[in-house]
């Protein structure tokens, strides 16, 4: 049992900064890769949104836990699905995005990309265990 | 890919926070894949299925009406705390929806059915 491999969808309910939901959510994914285990994929949801803006600027000797997540998931190569519709409500915006809808700015930082909430089906049906934070 | 049993727990006020609002959002987004979903209301999350809201007053969306939404989509398996009803003197009469009421233990058993569970 020890040398089993679980696949994981992780659920983000919680913005970068101000409550511990998300960096609590990136260290279990940190330790569960470290561990050889697999992330199918992060959905980010609520306030989890937040977690993809280019925009958010700790200072420097703070943690900036959209740079983590950005860094983690190239690494080991798994997707960052952010809720369309939680993202538009809460000022994160795709290029697509703010073209369509006429807005001067747009504030999604790569590798996150916006998504339904079928990509949440997805994410759920094809995992051995969903972790919500 | 295989569809899992998915229960999705609403314990919080209708307002104050989109944690209800955003709950059924992806309840309905998630049916249109999934046809194992079981809904539950614990605790001040039964408040969300009592009639009479007028939320506008506060600025926030009135999405109460959705829940009739459930039963188009097919979603029957709706299931009430009913201490928590007890608690806050309501009955299922005063729900918008129709529910199944469970007792703390019968509550368990549901819970425990689901192979995925997601909480707001």
């Amino acid at each position: 049992m020890d040398n089993q491999k679980t696949k994981f969808s992780v659920v983000v309910t919680g913005a970068p900064y101000g409550s511990q939901s998300a960096s609590s959510a990136y260290q279990f994914c940190a330790a569960a890769t470290l561990a050889g285990h697999e992330i199918a994929g992060v959905f980010f949801y609520q306030e989890g949104v937040l977690n993809a803006s280019q925009l958010v600027s700790p200072a420097t000797d703070e943690i900036n836990l959209p740079d983590l997540w950005a860094t983690l998931a190239k690494q080991y190569q798994f997707p960052l699905e952010v809720c369309v519709s939680a993202a538009l409500r809460r000022g994160v915006v795709d290029q697509q995005e703010a073209k369509q809808l006429s807005l001067a700015q747009f504030n999604l930082k790569s590798p996150f990309v916006l998504s339904g909430l079928g990509q949440l089906a997805e994410l759920s049906a094809n995992c051995d265990r969903l972790v919500q934070f | 890919m295989t569809e899992k049993k998915m229960g999705i727990i609403n314990r919080c006020l209708p307002h104050g926070s989109a944690h209800g609002r955003e709950s059924l959002d992806l309840t309905l987004a998630m049916s249109a894949f999934n046809e194992s979903i079981s809904l539950f209301f614990i605790g001040d999350g039964v408040y969300q299925l009592l009639a009479g809201h007028s939320p506008a007053d506060i600025l926030q969306k009135h999405y109460q009406p959705l829940f009739k939404m459930l039963e188009l989509y097919d979603i029957e398996n709706i299931y009430v705390c009913s201490a928590s009803l007890r608690q806050r003197r309501l009955t299922t009469e005063m729900l918008i929806i129709e529910v199944t009421p469970l007792a703390r233990e019968q509550l368990q058993v549901k819970l425990a059915e689901q192979q995925q569970l997601l909480s707001f």
